[in-house]
């Protein structure tokens, strides 16, 4: 049915007039050579082009449609220009109409252009079959295309201007659609032939630069091969955050902090008495550093280790200060042995300037004096015999790990919102589908 | 580009940014130590 090989070997740009023996009117053949069909501009009748006394083939007496594209409109798209020459709005036996335009280049041949619920399609009609991949799919050049509408009857409301096939009001067609994210595949079977026809989704920013059209806000529930506004995003995204991250992993390890340096071991007093040690001198020597404080009581028991650490620089007596408490608990009741808290903390203090430190250690330990009786609290982990210490670590460094973490939050955060609605708006385009499971209805707000 | 590739790519400069700063003052908002809002006397050993 396409003569697109035809026009190919032997452009015919030509235009040929006429005159509409129902009213009279000039009629302008666009395609002259390859079109069968004309409809009246003026008055709607259908002609017979191939005859050369041009014959009337239904005579109508209606004013012409205000189209949104009037015939004749040329336009650029996928750098081709075409020329509007034909008309057809269709519909499902009355309902959910759409409108094709049949665009004309006399070194390309025929394509559609569709209008459906606010989206745009550009359609080229196959030569060749699809082939099936499986129960619901068909792949076309590489594309699959799942089943997305069963099949229905599609009828001929009106019609416009010239065609290349014997077009008539009321024809009616068998209809199957497969979809996949911008394009449609489309199947048209009457008592003579086949035909499919490739959809592509036009954004209406394309269409409102190819044709002058208003730019409609985009269709929702989408169509069934509208593309979601966050896929390509998503791809783009994701490949920019993990730039992003692999810079800041290797900046963190490159940066990342010493080791941890044993600043001393030191008695815990079985009385419980606060004490104090004084360790130094820490020098500082990066214009800022984190200092991070680490304690460590093998022995504890049933009590916890209050510390104060206060970092204190030599020359100006600025202090930096920091609270750490090791604790831990242990016990027996009616779910077995139970444990908790840790013998080990630590603590960490940012933004110190470079300098000469002493750490000030007070620390103090104490007895869970309320352990219920049932718990084996021993006799006092802070016991003389038990010997109990406390061993300070110091480190320095300059990235915090919390920092990271928190920057792969932020850097995922957005990417996370934009999966979210591109999940959102498939679940809505698949529910508009015939074969969708039941449920899912795509009336979801976008 | 996009617009929104572009200030999605703004965004992860900018949280870049914080970060390399945050570095360069070893700062955390995570930290649980900080400097001495006031202090009376000395702590420590007071070197002359």
């Amino acid at each position: 049915m396409q003569p697109d090989a035809a026009i190919r070997a032997e452009p015919a740009p030509a235009t040929r007039a006429l005159t509409c023996p129902s009213c009279g009117g000039g009629v302008e053949l666009r395609a002259a050579g390859y079109t069968v069909h004309v409809a009246c501009q003026y008055c709607g009748s259908i002609l017979d082009v191939t005859d050369p006394q041009v014959k009337l083939v239904t005579a109508y007496h209606q004013a012409a449609a205000a189209l949104e594209i009037p015939l004749g409109t040329r336009g650029v798209l996928r750098g081709v220009e075409w020329e509007v020459i034909g008309y057809l709005q269709r519909s499902e036996n009355g309902a959910y109409g759409w409108d094709e335009y049949l665009l004309f280049n006399p070194y390309h041949g025929y394509r559609w252009l569709v209008y459906a619920r606010g989206g745009w399609s550009l359609g080229e009609q196959l030569t060749v079959m699809p082939d099936w991949v499986a129960h619901d799919q068909l792949a076309v050049a590489g594309e699959i295309f799942t089943h997305f509408y069963a099949d229905g009857v599609a009828r001929v409301d009106y019609v416009l201007g010239e065609f290349f096939w014997r077009v008539a009001v009321g024809e009616t067609v068998q209809t199957a659609d497969w979809a996949r994210p911008g394009a449609m595949l489309s199947r048209e079977e009457n008592a003579q032939e086949i035909s499919w026809t490739r959809n592509e989704w036009l954004p209406s920013k394309e269409m409102q630069q190819a044709f002058g059209v208003q730019r409609d806000p985009l269709p929702w529930p989408p169509l069934p091969h509208q593309p979601s506004p966050w896929g390509d995003w998503l791809k783009t995204g994701v490949k920019i955050g993990l730039v992003a991250f692999a810079f800041l992993l290797l900046f963190a390890f490159q940066f990342g902090g010493t080791r941890w340096d044993a600043a001393g071991t030191f008695p815990i007093a079985a009385d419980g008495r606060e004490q104090s040690v004084t360790l130094g001198p820490i020098t500082l020597r990066s214009r800022y550093q984190s200092v991070h404080l680490r304690a460590e009581v093998p022995r504890l028991e049933n009590g916890w280790l209050d510390l104060d650490y206060s970092l204190v620089d030599r020359k100006t007596q600025q202090v930096y200060e920091a609270y750490g408490a090791a604790e831990r608990y242990s016990g027996t009741d009616s779910d077995g042995a139970w444990t908790e808290g840790d013998r080990r903390t630590a603590v960490s203090i940012p933004s110190v300037p470079a300098g000469s430190y002493d750490l000030v250690v007070d620390y103090k330990g104490n007895r869970w004096s309320n352990a219920p009786s049932y718990l084996d609290s021993g006799a006092g982990w802070m016991d003389a015999a038990n010997a109990p210490q406390v061993t300070v670590e110091v480190r320095q460094g300059a990235v915090y790990a919390s920092n990271l973490w928190l920057a792969l939050i932020l850097i995922a955060a957005p990417l996370l919102f934009g999966l979210f609605r591109h999940l959102s708006f498939e679940s809505a385009r698949k529910g508009e589908s015939d074969f969708a499971p039941s449920g899912s209805d795509g009336d979801d707000d976008e | 580009m996009s617009g929104r590739t572009f200030f999605f790519s703004l965004w992860c400069l900018g949280v870049a940014g914080l970060f390399v700063l945050g570095a360069g003052f070893a700062w955390s908002p995570f930290a649980e130590g900080g400097r001495a809002r006031s202090h009376a006397g000395y702590y420590g050993p007071h070197h002359k």
